[in-house]
């Protein structure tokens, strides 16, 4: 929100001192800076000052990230779930965006609302209704079962492969959303130009149309990456302690064995991470665009 | 995702408004601030939520109002060792007393994060020898046991070894994500002697977890070893009574379990540092001892009286169900809260990445 308003005063003067006008807008902003001084970014300082001083002072807790087992295991399991669920919320996504991008306006407004209602469903409930349908006595293996697919169950959840489902099914809203909108932005006169020249759909698909999509397939790659890095109810729950990701370990090292110092090196580092993500996303695109913005 | 924001077309609120809600938000503060001392002494407990916010409301907080005009809030937030931790650092406390595991005190006393327990107000005659802790004081008794699906099992589970034994008892077991219970199953199921198993030999213990990892999930809630047992995710799994009591009522019989081998643990009351009205506090803790209280919290918790004399009090029925009972006392293995005090933190580490491989 903030960033909306200030990007919207600052395209009409780079620095809005002097103008009458715009000094009363920055009277408006004000509130919402200082709110997040003192609630964020005051408290985030405070984090990252406990990584350096907790036990004692220095960077032991970030050398610690590098050459600690445990944690490069928690590191490298979170990049290998996060890199498949990016993987495949992308392409299941881009079939979907696909499909709403061609559809008549009337289909189009009911697979939006089929792909917007478990948007807006909260994790929880998300990841219970895969338990439902994965465990060992749920809906999927008493069906194969039934008529004698498999003859002992397949083990679907408290694993890794439970944790990719839920974490999936999350996630491919927030790939169809910014692919959505590259196709949308996409002039269908040049499909209706490659057809005229002699290109079959094929061809226009993999020439035209897929080129003009590659900021949205960056944008939902990135915006998927980060949202599945900081992942941590889906995990606990489909992943019965056999998959600990970043976010768990460090809510166990801040509840459970007291590591502040540890905890919050690993949180600075995942922050600096998903900032340096962000950076590339705004340096390739138009971020308040992929956002939905005016 | 599409949150376009328009700008409002008319003033939503008018200035005179503003700076009323503004003023209003300033005031009050000091007005409840104000408010609040003139009130009585106030306690607040903090403990797990659920049904443990209105049944520790009727045994304690009702009775201890009652006596002595002292009202008591039950605070079901859950007192992890780090929320007691961040509380005692922001110098501002407003727990009183909070519902921890027994090898909290030690870990979090020595730590300097509690308040000592004073002995002249809080009775070490009223728990077991051992359970009136520098930093703590026990305040009831649960234990880890074992709990099995009939349906699943042919024949009854009856030691820690048997979770070892794929071929007599098949399907998955499950164990506590925080530890309890695993390590100490492992070495019984390895042939260390009942009374020899501390200090835990943490590396022997995760050797012999080793040769059933793959058939083990963990158990992060109470709710969730419900769940796996309920559901037949597992045929068997080392839980708390308190579950399994539940479970057993609640599957008409299908789920049973038993004390034999179970790992009985202490919980404790203990205190923030640096919380208000510590006299008052301790003197709400003695009151909690009383037998005939923890005799309810049986009833209602299955939690196990801290106070023997509870024990011996509680009906025929509770005695059951209850883990400080002489007779269920003496089948299990009663947990070393010195060595947890000391090793939780590092060995719940090892422990856990030990899953995570």
């Amino acid at each position: 929100m903030a960033t909306e308003v200030a990007a919207g005063t600052s395209r009409r003067k780079l620095l809005p001192i002097g103008n009458r006008q715009d000094q009363v807008y920055w009277l408006f902003v004000l509130p919402v800076l200082l709110c997040l001084l003192v609630f964020f970014l005051l408290p985030l300082f405070q984090v990252f000052w406990i990584s350096l001083s907790d036990p004692a002072v220095g960077p032991d807790n970030y050398i610690k990230l590098f050459d600690n087992r445990a944690i490069k295991r928690v590191v490298l399991t979170t990049l290998r779930i996060c890199t498949i669920t990016t993987v495949f919320s992308v392409v299941i996504g881009y079939m979907i965006a696909f499909t709403v991008a061609i559809a008549p306006p009337r289909t189009r407004s009911m697979l939006m609302f089929a792909i917007l209602v478990p948007f807006w469903m909260s994790v929880l409930v998300r990841a219970f209704a895969w338990v439902t349908l994965l465990r060992s006595e749920g809906v999927i293996n008493s069906f194969l079962m039934s008529f004698g697919a498999i003859s002992t169950p397949l083990s679907m959840t408290n694993n890794e492969f439970g944790v990719l489902v839920g974490m999936v099914h999350y996630m491919v809203p927030y790939a169809v959303l910014p692919l959505l909108a590259s196709m949308d932005g996409i002039n269908p006169s040049l499909i209706a130009a490659s057809r005229g020249l002699g290109a079959g759909p094929v061809q226009s698909f993999v020439k035209i149309f897929m080129p003009l999509t590659k900021p949205g397939i960056f944008a939902a790659l990135i915006l998927v990456f980060i949202m599945t890095l900081g992942f941590f109810v889906t995990p606990i729950i489909l992943g019965g302690g056999n998959t600990v990701m970043i976010a768990e370990y460090i809510t166990v090292q801040m509840q459970q064995t007291l590591r502040w110092g540890l905890a919050s090196a690993l949180a600075t580092a995942l922050l600096v991470v998903v900032l340096l993500l962000i950076g590339a996303l705004s340096r390739s695109m138009d971020m308040r665009k992929m956002l939905g913005g005016g | 995702m599409s949150n376009t924001i328009k700008m409002p077309t008319r003033r939503l609120v008018t200035r005179r408004q503003a700076l009323a809600m503004t003023g209003a938000a300033a005031a009050a503060p000091f007005i409840l601030r104000a408010g609040r001392a003139i009130a009585a002494t106030e306690l607040v407990l903090v403990n797990w939520g659920g049904d443990a916010i209105p049944n520790f409301d009727n045994a304690f907080a009702k009775p201890f109002e009652k006596e002595t005009g002292m009202k008591v809030t039950i605070d079901g937030t859950g007192p992890t060792d780090g929320k007691i931790k961040a509380m005692v650092e922001s110098k501002n406390v407003t727990w009183n007393v909070c519902d921890a595991d027994g090898f909290t005190s030690e870990n979090l006393g020595s730590k300097g994060l509690l308040e000592e327990i004073d002995y002249s107000i809080v009775d070490r005659n009223k728990v077991r020898p051992g359970h009136a802790f520098q930093y703590g004081c026990c305040s009831y008794i649960y234990s880890y046991v074992i709990t099995y699906n009939s349906s699943k099992l042919k024949q009854a589970p009856t030691t820690l070894a048997d979770f070892w034994d794929l071929e007599k008892f098949p399907g998955k077991r499950t164990f506590w994500k925080y530890m309890s219970g695993a390590l100490e199953a492992a070495l019984v199921a390895d042939g260390v002697p009942v009374d020899k198993l501390y200090p835990l030999d943490v590396d022997r213990a995760l050797k012999k977890l080793e040769e059933i990892k793959d058939h083990i999930i963990l158990w992060e809630s109470g709710a969730d070893s419900q769940r796996f047992l309920r559901e037949g995710e597992v045929s068997m799994g080392l839980i708390w009574h308190t579950r399994s009591t539940l479970l057993e009522r609640d599957t008409k019989g299908e789920v049973k379990w038993s004390f034999n081998q179970g790992l009985a643990c202490p919980s404790s009351w203990v205190v923030p540092k640096g919380a208000k009205n510590v006299k008052e506090t301790m003197q709400f803790i003695a009151f909690m001892q009383k037998p005939e209280l923890q005799v309810e919290l049986l009833k209602s918790m299955s939690n196990g009286p801290a106070n023997p004399a509870g024990s011996a009090m509680a009906p025929a029925d509770l005695a059951k169900i209850d883990p400080g009972n002489e007779a269920n006392w003496k089948i299990q293995i009663p947990m070393d809260v010195q060595w947890y005090g000391k090793n939780y933190n590092d060995v719940l580490n090892d422990y856990l990445d030990f899953f995570a491989s």
